[in-house]
């Protein structure tokens, strides 16, 4: 809901062509295709210059009683113009798409590269419109401005060199009303449309997040009885959206209609060097070919003064889109080495703090974790248990000391190696709207049904699954809403027990655990974990525990306890 | 599938209906726009032939006069354009408004039941692409469904005037225009459907990978999870060709058409001057080589009303795809607004509730969650709810929430049938705390004032210390005016639930229902808000749907709905005989 209508913070407002270049740059992949369809694009409009000249020509002609002879040449050169518009549509928008696609991919690539933290103050509804209208919103940079661009570039030299023998002040004329309807038009509507477009971006992704918003809280509005106004908050924003929209329609249509006149003054400038009024006079015969020649012109830079008028909403898409991977959290060093075979963990007088401004959470944390062992990491909530699991999974990086995996420091190997070697349950595992099984899978994909069905009975799941209907193939629903809390929790659980990496780091694993279930767990984990590392992140034990090492965090330091 | 098609076709029909009022300028535009090119074209084709007579008659005095009316004439058309332009946008934001208003509207009427059947990013696409790509729909297609018979209708007769052969050109050619389009559109409306499902397909696999970003990235499934979203964009890119396949290919067949009307007319046209050359007079020659250019030039404008209904025909391929997009929705009237009202009996302490002969399965398959279920709490008194994760507490809780209602059996809060109360009356008898709070986009103020936006600072600040949100405010940036992102980032679960506890505090109604308020909480947090719960508590009813053994600390019995694991029942817990000692007295 909410209520406010500040606008979503943004980082710099960078509407320039900067975004729009780096898009391009992620396009380049694409680039023979899109190059193709540009090609095509003009080879029709060329086709269609030549057959309108042609064709005036023969009108002419036929008007003064000649041949009827170039009628067969007229036909082909009239289909071969319908097919390869045909043709070339398709190309480009095939193109365009397929350059589009990759752009997600892209994006959601960018998006999991900084966000192992989470999202933060970066909203699901806000991204999900980048990744939506944004990104479709870019196909006008091609389809709509590029292509039709290179084609106004070719069309003016082409008019020019066809007038200029008949009249080079008729040729001025008609050059400069060409560039005026597709150059300067263009460029005046998009000065003028500039912070419209930008405005709309927001407001349709402002749109996303409110409905989103109201979507996703339906429980919390009929509790409250909230619905109207929750109705009157989603209508301010579409009004909003309306509102920028209606002022945007207004430019396009003022601006299509002044784009229309340069043509039409064009044919004017034509027509009375045809009349001999100001202009010429010139062969009448000539002057029809020049006329359609000018006709066909016009109306294939057309659509550029509208594209103009979009250029800004476009560019801002462009900026949203790239900005994506921008996060602001603690840099961390992506390293490059691949983890070592070892997995003693030691925290080496490590410090560290989430914000500038807020306490530090460890201030010289002395750790030794030895292969193989069970270990708990106690305390209270806050003192930076989860923290902990953070700095080890390379989601955060120390601001002194430093931590070694293996004898190696963290800093230089490659996260990806590193969160093989580590499989974490966190407090805000996540379940996907999918089956049991998918979700499971996500743990080791190439775990066998067995696996499966042993995992989720060490997480005291199994028999909860058996007596589903669609066993393994039940479907979770969104975030899991098809289970209770608990349930949830346990398959989360089994999907970290799946994962076959040497060290299993569980943050509260009995949370949602009745309990005489949570006991049952922590009793079958110390058989189940033979081997590997176990790092048990707790408020408190039970006593069922079998730990070679407890600690107890304080003041920012561990400090070893009884076992 | 053929009752989807009338529900299609039923749902079009009415929104044309409604939609047509506001095209009306559109479609007068449209039809001067098309006068006036035949003005147009009428001037040119004169300047043409005086031209092509020679230079001599060229430089006749009434030159300036036609090149001035041409001038005139093209002003007025690029204003009847801009008009139709501007008329044509306020059409579609009109009806987008409304249908907006009537999907959010459908999609509060649904409820949290909804969220059980369709993902959130399926409802928001529906609620804001579905309608966006709906604009088409009343800002083109409807005047373009009115246009493209009227216009070329005026341009042929005013063609048949000058050359009845031409005209009758133009329109056996023009027939054949409907037809290519009744060809190519059949499937249109599927492959509009198509696309859609694949877009909502894409939006869905995205939001819900991006709220677990981290669960992927951590998992080192990034790449995979790349991979099928590469897989669904590419699905949205064929779905999305298919369809402009079929508007090329239409437009194509119109250009086609358009073409072969070119080359009649101007073939017949050579003839007609090679019989005149032969015997007429260069005034006759003239003459005829005007109507013919006039004629010849009136063939774009003829056919540029069908290349419109073309263009826009994939506009109505969306309608009729977001028209069984919105038939899942429920429906407006009936239901959702009881005539009666009945009023509950509410005491000083609480509200007494009772649950008689209750059944309700959530999945027949699944067989029922509750079965013949029979219990009492009296005012004031407070009822924990006790079972496995998955025995029915949260659907009795739902059920008091009014989200559901039972299959059989009645329900009763203050002696009166909660199904026979209005929703007001409903959900101003209730306060809920689930599991984790939902935290809407605005300011921590704001989402405790959603309970009640009314309540002034004094009942904010009662509820804050109620709920010891004060413990944490120090701790906000901007404290109460801190931003708070989607599911609450930057409050950790405890403080969420606070903010929850302020939000039933404000809300301050007589039965407060508490569904494993603790389960996503460590267990020293979970102490500390389960005390904050028990002054809530005072001087309601409660029901407490709990599995952990410190939600036991609340006084007052306990309905246990155990859960038989060996049965291959399901979730559902077994068969409740009322004599078995599970009807609860309290």
């Amino acid at each position: 809901m909410s209520m406010s209508d500040r606008a979503p913070a943004e980082h710099a407002p960078s509407t320039g062509l900067d975004p729009i270049l780096r898009v391009l740059a992620l396009w380049r992949g694409r680039a023979p295709r899109l190059a193709a369809g540009a090609f095509l694009s003009l080879l029709a409009l060329l086709a269609a210059l030549v057959l309108m000249r042609g064709a005036g020509a023969r009108v002419a002609a036929l008007a003064f009683g000649g041949a009827v002879a170039g009628m067969g040449l007229l036909r082909v050169s009239g289909v071969a113009r319908v097919v390869l518009r045909y043709v070339e549509r398709l190309v480009t928008h095939d193109a365009m798409f397929r350059a589009l696609a990759d752009l997600r991919v892209w994006f959601f690539r960018r998006l999991a590269g900084g966000a192992a933290a989470g999202l933060g103050f970066r909203r699901a509804g806000d991204l999900l419109s980048r990744l939506v209208s944004d990104v479709e919103a870019l196909d006008g940079l091609y389809l709509r401005i590029m292509v039709p661009l290179a084609g106004a570039c070719l069309v003016l030299p082409f008019l020019v060199v066809a007038i200029l023998p008949v009249d080079p002040l008729l040729a001025a004329i008609v050059g400069g009303l060409f560039a005026a309807g597709a150059f300067l038009l263009p460029l005046a509507a998009a000065l003028m449309g500039r912070r419209e477009a930008a405005i709309l971006t927001h407001r349709l992704a402002d749109l996303r997040i409110g409905v989103l918003d109201l979507v996703t809280g339906l429980r919390e509005i009929r509790a409250f009885g909230a619905e109207g106004r929750m109705m009157s908050h989603a209508r301010a924003r579409d009004a909003a959206l309306l509102r920028g929209q209606a002022r945007q329609a207004r430019l396009l249509a003022l601006m299509g209609g002044a784009s229309y006149l340069c043509g039409q003054a064009a044919m004017l400038a034509v027509l009375a060097a045809i009349l001999g009024v100001g202009l010429g006079p010139i062969p009448a015969a000539r002057g029809i070919g020049l006329l359609f020649l000018v006709l066909a012109g016009f109306e294939s830079a057309g659509g550029l003064t509208r594209a103009g008028a979009l250029a800004g909403g476009i560019s801002r898409a462009a900026a949203r889109v790239v900005a994506v991977g921008e996060t602001d959290g603690p840099p961390v060093i992506a390293g490059t080495q691949p983890a070592p075979p070892g997995t003693d963990i030691r925290f080496e007088q490590v410090s560290f703090r989430w914000q500038a401004d807020r306490a530090p959470v460890f201030d010289g944390l002395n750790l030794d974790i030895r292969q193989g062992t069970r270990v708990a990491i106690l305390g209270p909530s806050g003192i930076g248990k989860s923290t902990l699991a953070a700095l080890l999974l390379k989601v955060a990086a120390p601001g002194a000391g430093r931590i070694t995996l293996g004898g190696q420091d963290l800093a230089t190997l490659d996260s990806v190696s590193v969160r093989r070697r580590m499989a974490w349950l966190s407090q805000a595992t996540h379940l996907f709207a999918d089956t049991i099984r998918a979700n499971l899978l996500l743990g080791r994909p190439e775990a066998s049904e067995a696996d499966l069905w042993t995992a989720l009975d060490r997480a005291q799941m199994g028999d909860t699954v058996r007596a589903l209907p669609d066993g393994l193939d039940a479907w979770l629903g969104e975030g899991g809403a098809s289970l209770s809390g608990g349930q949830g929790r346990r398959i989360a659980l089994a999907r970290t027990l799946l994962s076959d990496a040497p060290i299993l780091i569980l943050d509260e694993p009995a949370t949602g655990l009745d309990g005489e279930t949570e006991r049952a767990f922590l009793t079958t984990l110390y058989d189940v974990t033979a081997g590997r590392t176990v790092i048990l992140i707790a408020h408190r034990l039970v006593g069922v525990e079998k730990l070679d090492r407890v600690w107890r965090l304080a003041d920012g330091r561990a400090v070893a306890a009884a076992v | 599938m053929s009752g989807d098609k009338m529900v299609m076709r039923a749902w079009t029909r009415a929104q044309s209906r409604l939609g047509r009022r506001p095209a009306m300028p559109v479609v007068a535009c449209g039809m001067l726009a098309g006068l006036v090119a035949v003005g147009q074209a009428w001037c040119v084709a004169s300047i043409l032939a005086r031209g092509l007579a020679g230079p001599a008659s060229a430089r006749w005095p009434g030159a300036g006069l036609l090149l001035a009316a041409l001038a005139g004439l093209a002003a007025v058309r690029a204003l009847l354009m801009a008009g139709g332009d501007m008329a044509a946008a306020r059409a579609g934001q009109q009806a987008r408004r409304r249908l907006r208003d009537e999907v959010l509207a459908a999609i509060l009427r649904g409820g949290p039941a909804l969220l059980r059947r369709r993902h959130s990013a399926e409802l928001t696409a529906l609620a804001v692409d579905r309608i966006e790509a709906l604009d088409g729909f009343f800002a083109r297609w409807i005047p373009a469904s009115v246009l493209w018979i009227a216009v070329p209708a005026l341009i042929a007769a005013l063609a048949a005037v000058a050359q009845p052969g031409a005209a009758a050109i133009m329109i056996l050619c023009g027939l054949a225009v409907p037809v290519g389009q009744a060809v190519f559109g059949i499937g249109a409306a599927v492959a509009s459907r198509n696309q859609f499902l694949a877009m909502t397909r894409l939006q869905a696999r995205f939001l819900d990978r991006v709220r677990g970003i981290a669960t992927i990235v951590l998992l080192n499934r990034a790449d995979d999870e790349a991979g099928r979203l590469a897989a669904a964009a590419d699905e949205l890119r064929r779905r999305t060709m298919k369809i402009l396949r079929v508007a090329f290919l239409s437009s194509a067949s119109i250009d086609c058409a358009m073409v072969v009307a070119l080359v009649l007319i101007v073939v017949r046209d050579g003839g007609v001057v090679q019989l005149l050359r032969h015997g007429g007079s260069p005034a006759a020659l003239a003459d005829a080589a005007a109507r013919s250019l006039f004629v010849l030039l009136l063939v774009p404008e003829f056919f540029a009303p069908l290349r419109a209904l073309a263009l826009a025909y994939q506009d109505r391929a969306h309608a009729a795809g977001a028209a069984s997009a919105m038939g899942d929705l429920p429906d407006a009237p009936a239901q959702a607004a009881p005539a009666r009202d009945a009023l509950p009996a509410l005491a000083a302490g609480g509200v007494a509730v009772a649950f008689a002969h209750v059944t309700f399965a959530w999945d027949a398959a699944r067989g029922p969650v509750l079965d013949d279920l029979s219990f009492a709490v009296g005012a004031g008194e407070i009822l924990t709810l006790v079972g496995p994760s998955g025995a029915g507490k949260s659907t009795i809780i739902e059920m008091l929430l009014g989200f559901i209602v039972p299959d059989s059996g009645q329900v009763l809060v203050g002696g009166a049938d909660l199904a026979a109360m209005a929703p007001a009356t409903q959900s101003a008898l209730v306060s809920w705390i689930g599991q984790k709070p939902v935290l809407f986009a605005g300011t921590l103020r704001e989402n405790i004032l959603f309970a009640r936006p009314d309540a002034d600072e004094h009942a904010l600040r009662a509820a804050l210390d109620a709920a010891s949100v004060d413990r944490f405010l120090a701790d906000l940036p901007q404290g109460l005016d801190t931003p708070i992102g989607e599911g609450g980032f930057g409050l950790s679960g405890g403080q969420a639930q606070r903010v929850a506890i302020a939000r039933a505090y404000l809300k301050d109604a007589k039965l407060l229902l508490l569904d494993e308020p603790t389960a996503h909480l460590d267990p020293e947090t979970e102490g500390e808000i389960l005390a904050s719960l028990r002054v809530l508590a005072r001087g309601r009813t409660v029901i407490l749907s709990s599995h952990a053994a410190g939600a036991r600390a609340f006084a007052g019995p306990c309905l246990d709905l155990g859960l038989d694991l060996g049965q291959p029942g399901a979730l559902a817990p077994r068969p409740v005989p009322v004599e078995e000692g599970r009807h609860v007295h309290v």
